[in-house]
């Protein structure tokens, strides 16, 4: 009985993850193939929702959260500068936004190719089965980050502060002084 | 086992299709997008590495929100050039910014 | 037997909200109003917009009202029931509320129309401006909790409620709130005067009574998250738990609609100005005074 109803939930989870993996798949396609530019950047946060979904069944619940819920902002800004830079942002115009193709499909199917044999092709280690409570990861996360990582995610923390500050430099517009 | 390989083959497409949308769109702004999918991709597979082979290792956890930072900063520093581009040149179209090279 | 108390709870609390709302803003009791509203959009023709983005249009109602049920899902409604008890529960509510902003901006975009897609970039602005305020008051509900899980986070204020501890993060939140539910004062993205209804404006028939229905969710919504994560939940006197979260969830729904009476329609610069030099700061202030409140 046990043993059997393991078995099922294990395929079940194989089916969900399958199907969220192709819809990725399937959104992240369809961000380089549609014209309208909000579609685009729609499709990519379609895209980055499911990658959240995949991590909650994967049991990794505070990052599944997170991830959905920094997409969803981090995509909308996307699609707003979108609008404000492309020529033809709600692709009425039938223009064709790309070049180099057969350099940039060969490259990325030699590397996507690679990946795969890769992966398919590594000795795995012993594959875990338990993982922790949501509760203890989330405690055991905040732990790290406190003690032995506490460097790094406070460097994280600055390369933020960094970027604030050179965006803005950057975007701000040249004044000439004889304007004045 | 499979559950593994499968994540991490959805990983790779994504990736794929990333390096696609990075070298063969001419708008920055779309470059951009394919260097979030390749980011992504890149969360998923520290995600599956942590859940399939190491549950105890909370580096990797901490390696995932590292790469939200990279993402969320690329998309500034990212929109900040593009801005500044748009307002000297008029376009964001990167066969034109062929003068960045002298 | 809990269950169908609770789920009828939020059907009469709905109703009331709705009722509630007319008699505040408009002055009159009209019990019969939601009934008669829903026929009536029920039997309206459904005018579309030419050239309209197909997918968005229809997508945009459904994403509206489903992440506004969903935010409601991870409150507990007294000491043993909820729905969904996750560990991770006030940073789902955060999630599911950033979902509302993607909502708006596809029906901004989808009808090809002005004043729409005026309304939805307006309200991304409004939102991602507003929710760093509610996100970082969240954060020291949380941290007075230790912990994410909203039980937690209810049973932290037995004695002392959040809104006497943190009584800076209420007033952020509350702000916040009225800002993301686009109640006036900061009635932005569809200002009946100006953007002639705003992102709502071509939409008709059952697309907008999912509309406005969401937003009546969403108002109920974020009234229960002022009442979990500042007014203690389901503590109270006499009578029993989820009578308290209702009762308390159905004033600060009415407190709402009374403030936007009172204020007259900001600008869109100072809501903006006033949330990143003015709020922002604050909520980070607040942090630091809890985490000083909690070192004592």
């Amino acid at each position: 009985m046990g043993g059997n109803f393991i078995i099922v939930m294990n395929i079940i989870r194989l089916s969900i993850l399958i199907i969220l993996g192709l819809g990725a798949i399937w959104f992240a396609w369809r961000v380089f193939m549609t014209s309208s530019m909000v579609r685009s950047a729609l499709s990519l946060l379609a895209s980055m929702a499911i990658l959240g979904m995949m991590f909650l069944v994967m049991e990794a619940e505070f990052l599944g959260v997170l991830q959905i819920m920094m997409m969803a902002t981090e995509m909308s800004i996307m699609a707003i500068f979108m609008m404000m830079y492309m020529m033809d942002p709600g692709g009425m115009g039938n223009m064709d936004m790309s070049h180099q193709k057969k350099l940039s499909i060969g490259t990325s199917l030699v590397a996507g190719a690679m990946v795969i044999v890769a992966v398919s092709f590594s000795n795995w280690e012993t594959i875990a089965t338990e993982v922790p409570t949501p509760a203890k990861q989330n405690y055991d996360l905040g732990m790290e980050l406190m003690k032995r990582s506490m460097m790094i995610f406070e460097t994280a923390g600055t390369s933020i502060l960094v970027a604030m500050i050179v965006s803005t430099a950057t975007a701000l517009p040249f004044k000439n002084k004889k304007d004045d | 086992m499979i559950e593994l390989i499968v994540v991490l083959s959805v990983g790779a497409v994504l990736f794929g299709i990333g390096i696609y949308g990075a070298l063969s769109q001419t708008n920055l702004v779309m470059i951009m997008m394919g260097i979030e999918l390749m980011l992504g991709a890149a969360m998923l597979n520290l995600v599956a590495f942590w859940r399939y082979l190491h549950p105890e290792e909370y580096s990797i956890q901490m390696f995932v929100l590292v790469g939200m930072t990279v993402m969320a900063l690329e998309a500034a520093v990212g929109f900040a050039i593009a801005t500044q581009r748009f307002r000297t040149k008029g376009s964001v179209e990167m066969e034109e910014a062929s003068d960045l090279k002298e | 037997m809990m269950w169908m108390i609770i789920g009828i709870g939020c059907l009469v609390s709905i109703y009331a909200i709705v009722v509630l709302e007319r008699r505040l803003v408009y002055k009159t009791w009209e019990f019969g109003y939601p009934v008669a509203a829903f026929a009536s959009y029920f039997i309206q023709e459904n005018v579309k917009p030419r050239k309209r983005d197909k997918t968005f249009y229809e997508t945009a109602p459904i994403l509206f009202i489903t992440v506004a049920v969903l935010a409601i899902g991870i409150f507990p409604w007294a000491e043993s029931s909820v729905i969904a008890n996750m560990a991770t529960g006030a940073l789902f509510f955060n999630a599911a509320l950033a979902y509302i902003m993607v909502a708006l901006v596809m029906a901004g975009w989808a009808p090809n129309a002005v004043y729409p897609m005026i309304g939805g970039w307006r309200f991304m602005g409004q939102l991602i401006a507003y929710s760093m305020p509610i996100v970082m008051a969240i954060t020291a509900t949380v941290m007075r909790a230790e912990s994410m899980n909203m039980m937690a986070v209810v049973e932290s204020q037995t004695g002392l409620w959040n809104i006497v501890y943190q009584p800076v993060g209420f007033l952020l939140f509350y702000a916040a709130s009225l800002a993301l539910t686009f109640l006036p004062p900061f009635d932005l993205p569809n200002a009946p005067g100006e953007l002639e209804g705003g992102v709502f404006a071509e939409f008709t028939g059952t697309r907008l009574l999912i509309f406005r229905l969401g937003r009546i969710i969403l108002i109920f919504s974020l009234s229960l998250g002022i009442t979990h994560f500042f007014l203690g939940g389901w503590a109270g006197p006499f009578l029993p738990g989820y009578v308290w979260v209702f009762l308390k969830t159905i004033l600060v729904a009415c407190s709402f609609f009374v403030v936007g009476n009172l204020l007259p329609r900001f600008r869109h610069d100072h809501t903006l100005e006033w949330s990143w030099k003015l709020a922002t700061p604050l909520a980070l202030f607040n942090i630091l005074w809890v985490g000083i409140l909690l070192l004592l």
